[in-house]
């Protein structure tokens, strides 16, 4: 794909850690792609496997969800519950043809602002490659 | 070799039984290769019942399908068990439905039935097109024997069964208060060969596969029905506030339709094969539910379906599950 | 007149200006597709799942457009001239017993359109399904009713006859092609379809049914009947005659439209109150719905059964309810 192509990708992030964290990397001034819609969730648990699909559907070129560390949830179990159902979700997109860079999963602790930089830079490196979602967005359909 | 006199017998006896509503098992159907539900309230619907290789439909659907009248003032709910026939696939379904309180288990009698395998109705019309007239059929010494209208037919049971029959690991019951006729050889394997050949593909290579399946797709929505795990009160494809899922039908719709019906059977999927066989467009909708038993096995080491005292995989977790994925 | 299956191809691109419709695979199944190539037609074999109604009337079909903020809407107008080709006589029967229902009080704008701009090229069926029954429905596997030509399959030729004015202008422009007819081929012709029309084995006489299920209403058949039934849309999504839609919107971004889709009375949504109330609360009220329309509600007000005997649904029923079945359940029914 050529270098100006702009990836869409969809966040969904967690209240408690992921969204500060990407809200610490902004207050610590740390530079990082601006290709991002961030949706802000109370949990990780709480991101709908069907968000994604949806997300896929509405344009998006790619989705990253981002919750607490493992054993860090504000709501004890979320993350816990969300990994084992992006699993699934993840190998069943991949399964129907979706290219497995589409799909990402973090955990970024409020802390880690560095690290924030490090997954959106990668996310947003990886679909450039993989260029625009075009296997069912909706806007293809003629309507 | 199972007797239907006796398997007829236990039915009258069963429905005789004060604490039973009625009893779900199959007849013979209009035509053809065909066999219906059949519910047995009385001992002359007794006298239809059947049990061969074309009793296809997976009847623990039925026992949440069943519609709840409401109960008139004054009277008291009919709270006797429905007795159900169940084949090994059917028999997982039953328990899978325990697991998630779908129904309560003094509220079932389950008359198991080992199977040697189901006919797949498409290939057996393949090799005998154009039949009206009812076909009687039974399993004996590892194959499968038709009374056809021109004489009796063998054919080798791998040839007629259905796909998910080839890769059956339960074809006796797990779960039975009664069992008629005798326990059977597992002849499946645990291997995914059904599915390996699309997985080596590419990207690419597998969307292609699934678009021009996808697009056939007519909404028709027998697969969710006819799914004994499908028995949500209100299903996310019927919402229409918000609405989930468009009810437009293109690609991006249907995609999104098949995505969903196959995740919300993940951990759930005991593998009847029933939407497939439904399918009046032929998608094979059961390699998407086999890929995510093979990713629920191969990941969370779990089987749905085996033990009714298990806890549904995905209201569960372990905190070292894999997550090599993470970033 | 006779036209030769080498010249099929030619006869088809012949047609000038009108998209060709034919039974095509699509996925496993056989629908009506746009034909590009017509090698890919599969006319002879069984007839197509999606009946051919798909094409004048499409599971969805947008009918507006519209913007947030503005007021105007944008009308979607189907355009452009269609010509079906291979449709079984059931399904163009099928097609002139809808039209009762969009040329009603109203012309259906979309489907007006779509209807007067299409030409119906049928195929005799020579080799009728386990479940087809036209015959006793009033059709027969080679019934012109709603074509505007029919085609015999010969073996190396087809029998062309045209039965309409727009068949003719279709023949028009392919006149080179055609070959006269001999009273042989006729001959043959009329022999293959009697064939065909003894080959029907299914049989029922539907008259008295319009008058018995009025009286049947709360007879217990309907919960017998209904039991095993899923509630699936199968029976009526690949009804020639079915005819329901809903209608909703969809919005992306700024824009939306409004579209129609295939509707299914099979659905309990397809009832459903707002208030949360459903005059048709279980299958067995859906189920007698489904049969009342076709046999009772659509005669009084058509004088024609809402049913062809494609023999689609028997077919392709996940629990073998047998439309047949039910019939002559209700003529053994005692008053």
């Amino acid at each position: 794909m050529s270098e100006n192509f702009e990836p869409n990708v969809v966040a969904f992030l967690c209240n408690w850690c992921s969204y500060a964290g990407a809200d610490l990397a902004g207050t610590s001034r740390i530079e990082y792609p601006p290709n991002l819609n961030v949706i802000r969730v109370m949990c990780s648990g709480r991101v709908n496997p069907m968000f994604v699909v949806n997300a896929l559907q509405q344009g998006a070129d790619g989705v990253l969800v981002s919750g607490c560390h493992p054993g860090d949830c504000h709501y004890m179990e979320g993350n816990f519950l969300a990994r084992r159902r992006f699993a699934l979700m993840r190998e069943l997109l991949n399964f129907v043809g979706v290219d497995e860079r589409r799909f990402n999963m973090s955990w970024v602790s409020a802390s880690e602002g560095a690290k924030w930089k490090d997954v959106v830079t990668g996310v947003v490196n990886n679909l450039q490659e993989a260029g625009p979602f075009t296997e069912f967005p909706r806007k293809k359909i003629d309507w | 070799m199972l007797d239907l006199d006796k398997l007829r017998a236990l039915a009258k006896e069963t429905i005789s039984r004060d604490d039973i509503k009625y009893l779900i098992g199959w007849r013979q159907g209009t035509y053809g290769f065909r066999t219906s539900p059949h519910f047995v309230g009385n001992l002359e619907d007794a006298e239809q019942l059947i049990f061969s290789p074309l009793c296809s439909s997976n009847l623990a659907t039925y026992l949440t399908l069943a519609e709840k009248r409401p109960v008139p003032r004054g009277a008291q709910p009919d709270t006797r068990r429905v007795a159900i026939m169940v084949k090994g696939c059917d028999s997982r379904a039953v328990v899978q439905q325990l697991v998630e309180q779908g129904i309560k288990r003094e509220s079932v009698y389950v008359i198991g039935c080992p199977c040697e395998g189901i006919i797949d109705r498409r290939k057996l019309e393949e090799k005998v097109p154009h039949t009206l007239e009812r076909v009687e059929a039974r399993w004996e010494n590892g194959k499968i024997i038709l009374d056809l209208p021109a004489g009796r037919a063998a054919f080798p049971r791998d040839e007629i069964v259905a796909g998910k029959c080839l890769t059956c690991r339960y074809p006796n019951p797990v779960i039975a208060d009664v069992t008629v006729g005798e326990d059977v050889e597992v002849r499946g394997s645990a291997g995914f060969e059904d599915i390996n050949w699309l997985e080596v593909k590419n990207a690419q290579e597998r969307w292609a596969f699934w678009r021009d399946k996808v697009n056939s797709c007519i909404r028709c929505y027998s697969c969710r029905n006819v799914c004994p795990m499908c028995y949500c009160a209100e299903c996310i494809l019927d919402k229409l506030n918000p609405a989930w899922i468009q009810r437009s039908v293109n690609v991006s719709e249907n995609t999104a339709f098949q995505l969903a019906r196959a995740f919300h059977l993940a951990g759930r999927c005991i593998e009847c094969g029933e939407c497939e066989r439904v399918c009046p467009v032929e998608i094979p909708l059961s390699h998407l539910n086999r890929k995510l038993v093979k990713e629920v096995s191969e990941q969370f080491a779990f089987t749905p379906g085996i033990d009714p005292e298990a806890k549904p995989l995905l209201a569960g977790y372990r905190p070292n599950d894999r997550e090599a994925f993470i970033l | 007149m006779k036209l030769s299956k080498d010249k099929l191809a030619d006869f088809l691109a012949a047609i000038p200006g009108k998209t060709v419709f034919g039974p095509q695979l699509s996925g496993e199944t056989l629908r009506f597709t746009p034909v590009t190539r017509p090698g890919n037609l599969c006319p002879t074999v069984n007839n197509a799942t999606v009946p051919p109604k798909s094409v004048v009337f499409p599971q969805t079909e947008t009918m507006f457009r519209f913007e947030q903020g503005a007021t105007d809407i944008r009308t979607a107008e189907p355009s452009g001239e269609t010509v079906l080709f291979g449709v079984r006589p059931c399904d163009a029967r099928a097609m002139s017993i809808v039209d009762n229902v969009f040329f009603w009080d109203v012309d259906d704008p979309y489907y007006l359109i779509r209807r007067t701009n299409s030409a119906l090229v049928g195929l005799a069926c020579l080799d009728p399904c386990v479940n087809c029954f036209c015959t006793s429905m009033g059709g027969g596997p080679a019934s012109t009713e709603g074509l505007d030509i029919l085609l015999t399959d010969l073996g190396e030729s087809y029998l062309l006859e045209v039965l309409t004015g727009k068949g003719e202008m279709l023949c028009q422009s392919a006149e080179k092609l055609l070959s006269q007819a001999s009273s042989a081929d006729k001959e043959a012709a009329k022999m293959l379809q009697e064939k065909a029309a003894a080959q029907i084995s299914r049989q029922i006489d539907p008259s008295g049914i319009p008058a018995r299920l009025p009286a049947l209403w709360e007879s217990p058949i309907w919960e017998k009947i209904s039991a095993s039934c899923l509630g699936c849309g199968i029976c009526t999504y690949l009804c020639p005659t079915c005819h329901c839609f809903d209608m909703q919107d969809e919005t992306e971004g700024e824009e939306s439209r409004r579209y129609r889709t295939w509707d299914s009375c099979m659905f309990s949504e397809y009832t459903l109150h707002a208030s949360g109330h459903n005059p048709r609360p279980t299958r067995r009220e859906r189920t007698r719905n489904r049969i009342n329309h076709k046999f009772s509600y659509f005669v009084d007000k058509f004088k024609v059964m809402a049913c062809v005997g494609c023999g689609r649904c028997i077919n392709l029923c996940p629990v073998n309810i047998d439309i047949l079945d039910i019939l002559s359940q209700v003529g053994e029914q005692a008053l």
